[in-house]
């Protein structure tokens, strides 16, 4: 038998304070696919940085970790002949595929740097040439071109591309990928994904994926490894783990991820529960459901018959009109912004439209969910409902006033009544207040007894205890923030509450909680929620209707249940494929 | 790019002009009348309305600043009002000087900061590290006249090494022109290079903390290596902003310098001239030292545009 590509062994990582990894053993067999999950402060990155030799100054390891042909504990191992393995034997690729390249230096000189710090191309011409093939290998168009491109010239999904191609350059026997897909759209986590697959298969390399993502692993592994608390908890078959998981925290995890499993009253599964079971029905069911839906349906569901407005190039559509008077009502809603500095030394900047004739309407009550990827606009149109910025033209009325020309003064009112969650629980609260007066912010006029009462029956609305009022916000974590964030958004009672990927940063247990909050929230207040996010699957499960967001333009609009089960728009459709539900993951895996 | 560049050009030259016109304001704003001054306090009233007609005085400020801006756009500055010479030569002679000495302090401050700033950054938890983090703490605190009379004290009295003051034609002696200059372009730039070498120091530390280096560390390459290919480019920058923003406060420095090193630099001249009321030199001194600093922000800036790619393409 063969001896593994990486061998990890009683690895144990500390601070001077605590130790972070408790001793955790595992192998990556030679050309084997192993994902390790688990949530934030789990150890995942940790565990990976051990093996690179790369820790921070502050933190030691003591164990052993083994490349096969290297005779050497790599934990122990100089310098000098880790430098000789890094980025030619063992390889890594990053998370933030912005920060990851240097900005100042073309990427193909970056890529070919690889190839003369390790010599395996003989000259500076070859290895740059080596660079452009390799750029060519990880599908960029025109590799030429983006050989002498900086890195702010390429999108993110680009850079993490040629992460890739310079992490492969040397044909590495072990690639270790830290949350490589975590900061991309969905449809471009998908290419890249796939490409991060045929690569290793193609060069037989092993990998260790990082993620907190069980959708990507079961896209990409063979195994899985779960860690908890600088532990590893779980070691399996992806099939194995995903459908019949062992370990309480591996059940919860998987539990809190499947966003199409609820409880009697609606609500997400936080707790760990009996095991998903493997769905063998599903296969014929949903098949037989796509065969009645298009018999039966076709044109009553108003989404299709906006859309089919939409795709004769009819009059503009407005998404799901409605009669009366709606709570948000958006007619013609464009933005444009001019690029500063963009134009030539006396040409007009040129014009970057952000929203382009977007017309819909939110009856009072309704959860309305806005998807699109980034730069789709939806940001822009989450702004201007808040009245954080204005329509270059068109009307917006919320709650039966127009806000698209309203000064600041006559908005006194509208901003009591409307309310926005942030997506950064980190850098949304003012670090230099304390959570009981971050919380009493939108109050006005109220005596102070009044301000703590409400301000502490508020705070137990959203689960938090009274004592934490004397609190500041870097004492908490990014769930009880974003519970914070709620509480400051509801403690004036708005009757419209905008929610800007809301729960992105969360990890998916605390992410389960969240959304279970605001659900019973909305409900209990009685809000109309506009919720913003590039994630489907929380779409699907919080909102009955949704909007579908591209290049400023709302592509598609109806029940969520119709729209995301019978896409129309191919982008819409895109999206979809782009994320697959647990059931179907696990009906892939066990295949 | 070169669109980049032509429009740093025009800004550059916008700049100037409104410099120009506030210089020429605030001196023509000072209270008293610049044809009285020049007489002295005994002229009669028929004098100086002499006068007033023969200095141009009696026109529009408009006209005034346009014939004044006009003359100095082609090196006239027009004649002093107590020399009642040109006061164009004089400014060059002095501006020379000052020129000189600035650059060589700011030459000096960047061969110290430099490396001092990086080895400290990269000796961070170490003693040695220490140690430097102070010196460049203790550089900061001491003014540059103190740094320049402490020098004098050491090197032209005590050890007689170098002379205590004055200034040598580097055309007629060149090793008594280094000679005066060593010691007042030390003074002048051992403060700022101590200020940059501070910078350097967090700009390099903050550097060695971002994700591009940690993957330069992960392709193979060892710290040294990785911080040299890929950290100091970087760093430069912040570091550039700083030279640039000291600029001024280096020509500040200068005119003090002069004084304690009697060199007849620009910063002499202008304290002669305010002592003689001599305002016609006063404002073409003073100009002359704002498009100084203009020009050395807009090299600056233009440094940038070498350095960072982000900034070539115009958005």
């Amino acid at each position: 038998m063969t001896p593994p590509t990486l061998s990890v062994r009683d690895l144990r990582v500390g601070s001077p304070f605590a130790e972070l990894l408790h001793g955790i053993s595992f192998d990556v067999a030679a050309g084997e696919r192993v994902g390790l999950i688990g949530e934030s402060g789990s150890g995942k990155s940790l565990t990976a940085t051990s093996v690179m030799g790369l820790l921070p100054e502050t933190l030691t390891a003591t164990g052993t970790v083994r490349l096969n042909g290297v005779d050497a504990n790599l934990l122990t191992a100089p310098e000098r002949s880790l430098n000789q393995l890094r980025g030619n034997t063992l390889a890594m690729v990053f998370q933030e595929p912005m920060t990851a390249l240097n900005p100042l230096m073309r990427v193909g000189a970056q890529v070919a740097e690889i190839m003369t710090v390790h010599h395996t191309e003989p000259g500076r011409r070859q290895a740059w040439e080596r660079a452009v093939t390799l750029l060519a290998q990880v599908k960029l168009s025109n590799p030429r071109a983006a050989a002498q491109a900086f890195p702010h010239q390429l999108s993110g999904g680009q850079r993490q591309r040629v992460m890739l191609a310079m992490a492969m350059a040397n044909n590495p026997q072990l690639l270790l990928c830290d949350e490589p897909t975590t900061a991309l759209d969905v449809t471009v986590q998908a290419e890249v994904l796939k490409l991060l697959a045929n690569l290793v298969a193609d060069r037989s390399t092993a990998l260790l994926l990082i993620t907190h993502d069980i959708a990507v692993v079961a896209e990409v592994c063979q195994r899985v490894l779960v860690m908890y608390q600088g532990n590893i908890v779980e070691d399996g078959p992806v099939a194995r783990v995903l459908t019949a998981p062992q370990h309480a925290h591996t059940q919860k995890l998987i539990a809190a991820s499947d966003l199409s499993a609820v409880d009697a009253r609606g609500r997400l599964h936080t707790r760990s529960r009996p095991v998903i079971v493997t769905p063998i029905t599903p296969a014929v069911d949903s098949a037989q459901r796509t065969i009645e839906a298009d018999a039966t349906a076709a044109p009553i569901l108003p989404h299709r018959a906006a859309h089919q407005h939409l795709e004769r190039g009819g009059p503009p559509v407005i998404f799901n009109a409605v009669a009366g008077a709606p709570a948000i009502r958006v007619r013609a809603l464009s933005r444009q912004y001019r690029r500063r500095g963009g134009g030539g030394l006396f040409a007009p900047a040129p014009v970057v439209h952000g929203l382009r004739d977007v017309s819909f309407d939110v009856a009072e009550g309704q959860r309305l969910g806005i998807v699109g990827e980034s730069g789709s606009g939806k940001s822009t149109l989450m702004r201007i409902l808040c009245a954080l910025d204005r329509p270059s033209s068109g009307t917006v009325d919320v709650l039966g006033q127009p806000i698209g020309t309203a000064s600041e003064r006559q908005l006194r009112d509208f901003r009591s009544q409307v309310q926005i969650v942030f997506q950064d629980p980190m850098g949304s609260l003012d670090p230099r207040m304390k959570v009981r007066d971050i919380v009493a912010e939108p109050l006005h006029n109220v005596n102070r007894a009044e301000v703590r009462a409400r301000v502490e029956a508020q705070l137990s609305a959203v689960g938090l205890d009274a004592d934490v009022m004397g609190r500041h916000p870097h004492q908490f974590s990014g769930g009880q923030r974003q519970r914070i964030s709620i509480a400051r958004a509801l403690i004036s009672r708005p009757r419209i509450l905008v929610a800007d990927e809301a729960v992105s940063a969360l990890d998916v247990s605390v992410r389960a909680q969240v959304l279970n909050l605001l659900a019973d929230l909305v409900d209990e207040y009685q809000l109309t929620l506009v919720f913003v996010s590039h994630d489907l699957g929380v779409i699907r499960h919080l909102c009955d209707t949704v909007a579908v967001i591209s290049d400023g333009r709302i592509v598609e609009g109806g029940p969520t249940a119709d729209v995301l089960d019978h896409p129309l728009h191919p982008y819409t459709r895109q999206l979809v494929g782009a994320m697959p539900s647990m059931h179907q993951l696990a009906r892939r895996v066990s295949n | 790019m070169v669109l980049v560049v032509l429009r740093r050009i025009g800004l550059f030259a916008a700049t100037v002009v409104v410099a120009s016109i506030v210089t020429f304001l605030m001196l023509s704003i000072l209270p008293g009348n610049a044809a009285r001054i020049a007489l002295g306090v005994q002229a009669t009233e028929a004098d100086v309305a002499a006068q007033t007609k023969a200095m141009g005085l009696d026109r529009p400020a408009v006209v005034r600043y346009l014939d004044w801006f006009g003359h100095v756009l082609v090196g006239d500055f027009g004649t002093s009002t107590v020399s009642r010479r040109a006061i164009g030569p004089e400014i060059t002679d002095a501006l020379g000087i000052t020129v000189i000495l600035v650059l060589t302090s700011v030459v000096l401050a960047l061969l110290f900061a430099v490396p001092f700033g990086i080895l400290s950054a990269v000796r961070q938890r170490k003693p040695d590290g220490a140690i430097l983090s102070g010196i460049s703490q203790i550089g900061v605190a001491v003014p540059g006249f103190l740094a320049g009379m402490l020098l004098v004290t050491v090197f032209a009295v005590t050890l007689r090494w170098l002379p205590a003051g004055g200034w040598v034609d580097p055309g007629d002696d060149l090793g008594g022109f280094l000679q005066h200059l060593i010691l007042p372009a030390i003074a002048l730039g051992s403060v700022q290079g101590a200020v940059l070498s501070r910078y350097v120091r967090s700009s390099v530390l903050e550097v060695t903390r971002e994700d591009f280096i940690r993957t330069a560390r992960a392709k193979g390459l060892g710290v040294g290596r990785a911080l040299f290919r890929h950290g100091l480019r970087n760093a430069a920058v912040p570091v550039m902003t700083v030279l640039g923003l000291q600029i001024a406060s280096l020509l500040v420095g200068a005119v003090v310098i002069e004084r304690v090193f009697s060199l007849p630099g620009l910063g002499s001249l202008l304290l002669d001239k305010v002592a003689l009321r001599d305002l016609p030199a006063v404002q073409g001194i003073v100009l002359v030292l704002v498009v100084f600093v203009l020009l050395l922000n807009f090299l600056v800036d233009l440094a940038f545009t070498v350095i960072d790619p982000r900034l070539r393409s115009a958005s």
